[in-house]
C-alpha cells in the first residue's frame, strides 16, 4: 500500500495522535490490570490460605488432643499439594513446632518470629523466595496455631500471565488499528491526490494550450465540484477565455 | 498371583484421606462405592487407560471375581498388598514380600489353610501415599481381597486407614503393616488394623533410654519430612520429655531421597546443636547418605536408625560406596523388631532360614527390578516371614469356612501363642499389637550383630 508523501504529511499529526492514544490506552490498561490482578489474586490467595489454615486448625484440635502427631503431619502434607502453598507449620501454645513441612530444617526467620501472631506477614526466607504467611489459631489459640506460607512468585507469575494476555490483546488491536487507519487515510487522501494532479495538469494545459483533462470534472462528489471550481477560476483569471464554456473537451 | 502397578490418576482418590477433615469434604464423606465407581469411570474417560475404568464397572456389576466371595474361593484365599516395589525404598517392599512368600509357599505346598492356598495380589505404590490409596481401592473394589496384608510405610498406611473405616461394614482389616506408627494402633482407625511388630514409640523410647543411660543426653533427630518421620520424632520427643530432656536439634529430608543425594545441609544443622547422638527416622537411601556425610563432615557420634530403615540395604550402600566402610559403620546402631536372622537357636529364625534357602522367593516378573539383588537373609524379610506365619495361624483358626465377619474374633483367640520367636503373642480388643520386644544391632566385620553392651560400644 503506497501512501502519497503529501498526503502523509497532511495526516502525520492524526497518525501521531493515534499512536499516542493507543500508547496511553495500553499503559493505563496494563497498569490498571496489574493493580487489579495483583490486588485480587493476593486477596484470593490470602483468603483461600486463611480458609485452609482454618480448616487445618479445626481438624487439628482432635489430633493434638487425642492422637499421634504423625496424623497431624499426614494432614498438612496433603494440603501442601495445593498450588501456591509452600510451607505449613503448626505450633502448640508454647510455640513448640508440632508438625511442619520444612526441608532441611525450620528457617531461622520463622524460628525467630512470634508463633502466636496469626496475622498476615510477608517473609523473605534466606536462600528462598518471598512468601506471604497467614495463620489461624487452634481452639482460639489455647492449643496453638496453624501457619501457611504462600509463594509470592506464584502470584507474580499469575500477574505476568494476566498482563501478558492483556498486552497481547492491546498490541493486536493496535496493529490492526494502525493498518486500518493508514487504509482509511489513503481512502480519504485519494480525492485530494486526484485534485492535486488535476490542478497541475490544468496549470500545464493553461500554460501550454493543451486540452484540459476532463475525467475529474465529471464526478459528482466534492472532488468534482472543486475541479470544476478550479477550472472556473482559471478561466476567470484568463480574460481571453472568460466567456468560454467551462465544460471540458472530450479527452 | 500378581498385578502390576496402576498409575495414579483421578483426583477423587487423592481426597479420600481428607474424609475426616472438614465439612467442605462432606460430599466425599458420603461417597458410596457406586458413586466412586461412576467417578472413577468418568475419570478414566480422560485417561489413556480407559480399560481400567471399565474393568471397575464390570467387577461392580459382576460381584466378586469368579468363584470368589469376599476374597475366598473353594481353593484359594486372596490377600491384597500395596507396597514399595520400585523407587529408592523398593528394598523394603521386595524383602518383606520375599519373607512372607517363603512362608506362604510352604503352607501352599502342604495343602494351604483349610484346603485353600494363599494367594497375594501385589501392587506397587513406590512408597507414595496417593498410589497406595488407589491400589487399595483396586484391591477392595475390583479384586475383592479377603484382607490387606504386607503394606509398607507410614505415609502410605495413614492415608489408607480412612478407607478401611469407610468399608467397616464389610469387615476389611489390614494385617501387620511394615510400620510402627501410631495411627493404626489407636482410635479412630486402630480397630481396623492388626500389628505384630513393636511401635516406633517403643523403638525410639528404647534408643533414648539406652543413650541416656550411657550419658548421651543431647539427642538430635534426622527424619523424613512426612508422617513416618513425624511419628518417630514424636516418639523421641515423648521419650526425652519423660526424662526431662528435649530434642537438641532436628533436620529433615524429602521422602524418596536416594543415596546419591547430599545431606551436608542436614549434617550442618545438626552439628550446630552439638549432639551426643542422632536418631534417624528414615529409609535406607537417605539414612545411608546422612551417615556418609555426617562422618565425612566430622559429626562422629552414634547414629541410630529404626527397624524400618532396611538395615542390610543401608549397609550395602555404605560398603559399596566407600573404601573404609568400618570408619562409617562403627557409629551405626539400628533397632530391630525381630531377632538376628543369624541366630538359629531361635526356632522361627531356623525355619525362616531353611525356607528362604529352599524357595529363594522372588518378586513376580512385572514387578521385579532387574538391578536389585535380593538378600539371602535380612531383618525385613524375616519380619515378612513372621507376619505371614502369624496370619496363617489366624486364618487356620477360622476352620473350613473363613469369612471376613469372623476374622476379628479369630485374631482375638490368639492368646500367648508361641510363634517360635521367643516372645508370646497375644491379641485382644484392647491389644492390637502382638509383640513388643526390641533388639539392637551394630555392624561388626560387615554384618549386623546384636549389641549387648552400649557403654562399651558408645560410652
Amino acid at each position: 500500500m503506497k501512501l502519497n508523501m503529501n498526503v502523509q504529511k497532511l495526516f502525520r499529526r492524526p497518525l501521531f495522535g493515534i499512536f499516542l492514544l493507543f500508547g496511553i490506552i495500553a499503559v493505563s490498561t496494563s497498569w490498571v490490570c496489574i493493580a487489579t490482578v495483583d490486588s485480587q489474586l493476593s486477596e484470593e490467595y490470602e483468603s483461600n490460605s486463611r480458609g485452609i489454615a482454618q480448616t487445618i486448625a479445626d481438624a487439628s484440635v482432635d489430633i493434638i488432643l487425642n492422637r499421634d502427631l504423625s496424623a497431624l503431619q499426614s494432614l498438612i502434607d496433603q494440603f501442601l499439594e495445593i498450588q501456591g502453598i509452600s510451607y505449613i507449620y503448626i505450633v502448640n501454645e508454647d510455640g513448640e513446632f508440632l508438625a511442619h513441612t520444612f526441608v532441611p530444617g525450620i528457617p531461622g526467620e520463622i524460628l525467630a518470629s512470634d508463633p502466636a501472631d496469626t496475622g498476615t506477614v510477608e517473609r523473605v526466607l534466606a536462600g528462598a523466595d518471598s512468601y506471604v504467611e497467614v495463620g489461624s489459631p487452634i481452639l482460639a489459640g489455647v492449643a496453638g496455631s496453624v501457619h501457611i506460607g504462600m509463594d509470592k512468585s506464584v502470584i507474580t507469575l499469575k500477574i505476568q500471565q494476566a498482563v501478558g494476555r492483556q498486552m497481547y490483546l492491546i498490541s493486536s488491536i493496535f496493529l490492526v488499528g494502525i493498518v486500518a487507519a493508514i487504509m482509511l487515510m489513503n481512502l480519504a487522501a485519494r480525492p485530494v491526490e486526484h485534485l492535486l494532479t488535476y490542478a497541475v495538469q490544468l496549470a500545464r494545459a493553461e500554460q501550454e494550450g493543451e486540452p484540459v483533462p476532463g475525467a475529474l470534472l465529471e464526478r459528482d462528489d466534492e472532488a468534482g465540484q472543486l475541479a470544476r471550481l478550479l477550472l472556473y477560476f482559471s478561466r476567470v483569471a484568463d480574460p481571453e477565455k472568460a466567456g468560454a464554456t467551462a465544460r471540458p473537451e472530450a479527452s | 498371583m500378581w498385578q502390576s502397578t496402576m498409575p495414579l490418576t483421578f483426583g477423587t482418590l487423592a481426597a479420600f484421606p481428607l474424609l475426616e477433615i472438614h465439612a467442605q469434604f462432606s460430599s466425599m464423606r458420603a461417597l458410596t462405592r457406586r458413586k466412586f465407581l461412576r467417578t472413577s469411570i468418568l475419570g478414566g474417560l480422560a485417561a489413556p487407560w480407559l480399560g481400567r475404568g471399565a474393568a471397575f464397572a464390570q467387577d461392580e456389576t459382576a460381584g466378586s471375581p469368579a468363584g470368589f466371595h469376599e476374597g475366598v474361593s473353594a481353593d484359594e484365599i486372596l490377600l491384597g498388598t500395596s507396597a514399595a516395589f520400585s523407587g529408592p525404598s523398593r528394598g523394603l517392599g521386595i524383602e518383606l514380600y520375599r519373607g512372607a512368600q517363603a512362608c506362604f509357599t510352604r503352607v501352599n505346598e502342604q495343602g494351604g489353610v483349610g484346603g485353600r492356598r494363599i494367594a497375594l495380589r501385589l501392587y506397587d505404590d513406590g512408597y507414595q501415599p496417593v498410589p497406595s490409596v488407589q491400589n487399595t481401592m483396586e484391591l477392595l473394589l475390583r479384586d475383592r481381597v479377603f484382607a490387606l496384608f504386607g503394606y509398607v510405610g507410614t505415609p502410605t498406611v495413614t492415608r489408607v486407614l480412612p478407607i478401611l473405616k469407610k468399608f467397616q461394614e464389610e469387615n476389611v482389616y489390614m494385617f501387620f503393616p511394615f510400620t510402627g506408627a501410631q495411627p493404626q494402633r489407636e482410635p479412630p482407625y486402630g480397630e481396623f488394623a492388626f500389628n505384630l511388630r513393636a511401635s516406633y514409640r517403643e523403638e525410639t523410647a528404647g534408643l533414648v533410654e539406652n543413650f541416656l543411660r550411657i550419658g548421651r543426653r543431647r539427642i538430635a533427630v534426622f527424619y523424613q519430612a512426612d508422617a513416618y518421620g513425624r511419628s518417630g520424632w514424636a516418639g523421641v520427643r515423648e521419650a526425652l520429655g519423660a526424662r526431662g530432656e528435649q530434642i537438641v536439634g532436628e533436620a529433615t529430608y524429602t521422602r524418596g531421597a536416594a543415596y546419591g543425594r547430599g545431606m551436608g545441609e542436614q549434617v550442618e544443622i545438626l552439628r550446630n546443636s552439638s549432639p551426643d547422638a542422632v536418631i534417624c527416622i528414615g529409609a535406607y537411601g537417605a539414612c545411608a547418605a546422612f551417615l556418609r556425610d555426617a562422618i565425612d563432615l566430622g559429626l562422629e557420634v552414634p547414629i541410630a536408625n529404626l527397624s524400618f530403615v532396611g538395615s542390610e540395604n543401608l549397609l550395602q550402600l555404605i560398603t559399596d560406596s566407600v573404601d573404609d566402610s568400618e570408619r562409617y559403620t562403627r557409629y551405626l546402631v539400628n533397632s530391630q523388631v525381630v531377632p538376628s536372622y543369624e541366630d538359629e537357636s531361635i526356632p522361627v529364625v531356623r525355619e525362616y532360614a531353611e525356607l528362604m534357602d529352599r524357595y529363594r522367593p522372588e518378586v513376580p516378573e512385572p514387578l521385579r527390578q532387574p538391578d536389585y539383588v535380593p538378600f539371602d537373609r535380612s531383618f525385613v524379610s524375616l519380619e515378612g516371614f513372621v507376619n505371614a506365619k502369624m496370619l496363617v495361624e489366624i486364618l487356620g483358626r477360622m476352620g473350613d469356612s473363613p469369612s471376613r465377619a469372623r476374622l476379628e474374633q479369630a485374631v482375638f483367640t490368639v492368646r500367648d501363642y508361641d510363634l517360635g520367636i521367643g516372645e508370646m503373642v497375644s491379641f485382644s480388643e484392647q491389644r492390637r499389637q502382638g509383640m513388643q520386644r526390641l533388639y539392637y544391632t551394630v555392624v561388626d566385620q560387615g554384618r549386623f550383630v546384636p549389641l549387648d553392651d552400649w557403654r562399651a560400644r558408645f560410652g
